[in-house]
C-alpha cells in the first residue's frame, strides 16, 4: 500500500487556502476593474463639461464676430458714402463730407474695432477678415479647453476596463476548478488543482500586463 | 423471508446523493455569472460611451445651429442693405430723369447726388455679401438672383451632418443600453438558480434535491437562452 505524500495527505488544507487567496485577489480585481470604470466616467462627465464650457464660450466669440461684424460694415459703408460725397462737383456736399469724416468716421470706427481699426483684419478689396477675428478671439485659457482629450482618456480606461473584467472572469473561472478540485477524488483533483492553479496564475498575469500596458499607454496617467 | 439491512455508511451514502452534482451545478453557475458579467459590463460601457458621444454631439449641433443662425442673419442683413440702397439709387436716378424732363435741372442734380450715394453704399455691400463674392451662390447672369438657397443648404449642412451622428449614437445608446438591460435580467434569473441550488444542497431529502436541482438547471438553462439571444440581437 502507498503511503499518501506530504501534498496529498494536505491537498485540502493548501486548496483551501489557495481558493481563499483567489477569493481575495477575485475581489482586488473587481474593485480594481469597479475604480478604473468609475474613473472613466469622471473622465467622461469632465469632457461633457468642458465641452458645454467650449461651446458657450465659442456661441459667445460667434455672436461677438459677428456684432462686430455689423458695425465694421456700417463703418464701411458709411466711408464709402463719404467719399461718393467728396466726389461730389457740389460744395455743399463736400462740407458734409469734410464734417463726416472728421466727426462722424472716427466714432463708427471706435464701434467697427478691431476689424476697422487693425491692418490685419482687413482685406485688399476693403472687406474684413472674419475668420482669422474669430481664430484670435479665444484666450489661452480658453484654448486649453479640449474635451477630445478627456474623452480619449475615458476610452482609454473603458477600454482598460473592458480587458480587466476579462482577467476577473479568469480568476473566477480558476475558482470554479479548485472548488472542483476540492470536492473530486483524487485523480480529477489533481488535475482541477493544476488548471485552476494555472488559470489562476494567467489571471494574475493578465491583470498585471493590462495595468502595465495601459499604464504606460497613457503615459503614467 | 428476508429484509435489507441498511448499514449506517450506506444511509449515510445515500443521503449525500447528488450533493457533488449540485456543488458542479452551482459552480458552472458562478462560472456562467462571471460571464454574464462581463458581458454586462461590456454592454454598459459601450453604452455609455454612446450616451456621451450623443450628448457630445448634441451640444456641437447646438453650437453650429447657433453659428449658422448668427452667420445667416449678417448675410441676409447685408444682402438686404445691399438691395435697399440698389433700389434707392435706381429710384433715385428715375426721379433725377423725370425731374430733367420737366426742366427742375437743379432738384435733378441733387436727386442724382443722393443716388450717387446709394449707388456708392451698394457697390460696398456687394463686396461684403456673399451672394456676390463667393461663386457658390452669386448670380450666374446679370438678370438672375444670387442663389439663396443653395447657400442656406450649405449653411445647415454641417448641422444636418452632426445632428445624423447624434442620431446614430443615441440609437447606439438605446440598443446597449437594452443590452445590458437583457444581460441583468439574466443575472437576475441566474441568482434564482443559486438560491433553487442552495436550497437543494441544504434538504436532506434525496428527491426533493434532485427535483430542485432540476429546477435550478431550467432556470439556468432559461438565463443561457436570454444571453444567447441578447448576443444575437
Amino acid at each position: 500500500m502507498n503511503k499518501p505524500n506530504w501534498f496529498t495527505s494536505r491537498f485540502e488544507v493548501i486548496n483551501a487556502i489557495l481558493i481563499a487567496a483567489v477569493s481575495l485577489t477575485t475581489a482586488f480585481s473587481v474593485w480594481r476593474t469597479n475604480m478604473v470604470g468609475s474613473n472613466a466616467a469622471d473622465e467622461s462627465r469632465l469632457g461633457i463639461i468642458e465641452a458645454v464650457k467650449k461651446q458657450a464660450l465659442d456661441n459667445e466669440n460667434y455672436r461677438k464676430v459677428y456684432e462686430e461684424a455689423g458695425f465694421a460694415y456700417q463703418f464701411a459703408v458709411k466711408q464709402a458714402e463719404v467719399q461718393a460725397l467728396e466726389a461730389s462737383d457740389d460744395p455743399a456736399a463736400q462740407d458734409r463730407a469734410a464734417n463726416a469724416r472728421q466727426y462722424l468716421l472716427p466714432n463708427l470706427q471706435l464701434f467697427a474695432q478691431p476689424l476697422a481699426t487693425d491692418e490685419k483684419y482687413q482685406n485688399p478689396d476693403g472687406t474684413y477678415d472674419l475668420q482669422k477675428r474669430l481664430n484670435d478671439m479665444p484666450t489661452e485659457e480658453e484654448k486649453q479647453l479640449d474635451p477630445s482629450a478627456s474623452f480619449a482618456r475615458a476610452d482609454s480606461l473603458f477600454s482598460e476596463q473592458r480587458w480587466l473584467v476579462i482577467g476577473s472572469v479568469l480568476l473566477a473561472v480558476s475558482l470554479f476548478w479548485l472548488a472542483l478540485a476540492e470536492i473530486s477524488s483524487e485523480r480529477l483533483r489533481s488535475w482541477g488543482f493544476v488548471i485552476g492553479l494555472g488559470v489562476y496564475l494567467f489571471g494574475v498575469v493578465w491583470f498585471l500586463g493590462v495595468e502595465i500596458v495601459f499604464f504606460y499607454m497613457r503615459r503614467g496617467g | 423471508m428476508s429484509e435489507n439491512i441498511v448499514t449506517p455508511q450506506a444511509h449515510q451514502e445515500y443521503t449525500e446523493r447528488y450533493k457533488s452534482l449540485i456543488v458542479v451545478l452551482t459552480v458552472l453557475t458562478t462560472v456562467l455569472a462571471a460571464i454574464l458579467a462581463a458581458l454586462q459590463s461590456d454592454a454598459g460601457i459601450r453604452s455609455d460611451v454612446a450616451n456621451r458621444d450623443s450628448q457630445y454631439l448634441a451640444i456641437l449641433a447646438s453650437g453650429e445651429l447657433h453659428r449658422a443662425g448668427l452667420e445667416s442673419n449678417y448675410e441676409f442683413s447685408v444682402f438686404g442693405d445691399y438691395l435697399k440702397n440698389l433700389q434707392e439709387a435706381t429710384v433715385l436716378e428715375l426721379t433725377a430723369l423725370e425731374q430733367e424732363e420737366k426742366g427742375k435741372n437743379d432738384e435733378a442734380q441733387a436727386s442724382r447726388e443722393l443716388a450717387a450715394l446709394s449707388q456708392a453704399r451698394a457697390d460696398l455691400g456687394e463686396k461684403f455679401s456673399v451672394f456676390y463674392n463667393d461663386p457658390r451662390y452669386a448670380p450666374q447672369s446679370e438678370n438672375d438672383l444670387p442663389r439663396a438657397e443653395q447657400y442656406l443648404t450649405d449653411l445647415i449642412e454641417k448641422s444636418n451632418e452632426i445632428v445624423a451622428r447624434q442620431n446614430e449614437a443615441a440609437d447606439a445608446y438605446n440598443a446597449w443600453n437594452r443590452k445590458a438591460d437583457l444581460y441583468v435580467t439574466a443575472l437576475t434569473v441566474l441568482a434564482v438558480a443559486f438560491f433553487l441550488f442552495g436550497l437543494a444542497q441544504a434538504l436532506k431529502d434525496v428527491r426533493l434535491r434532485l427535483t430542485f436541482a432540476v429546477f435550478g438547471t431550467a432556470v439556468v438553462a432559461f438565463s443561457l437562452l436570454i444571453t444567447i439571444t441578447t448576443l444575437l440581437i
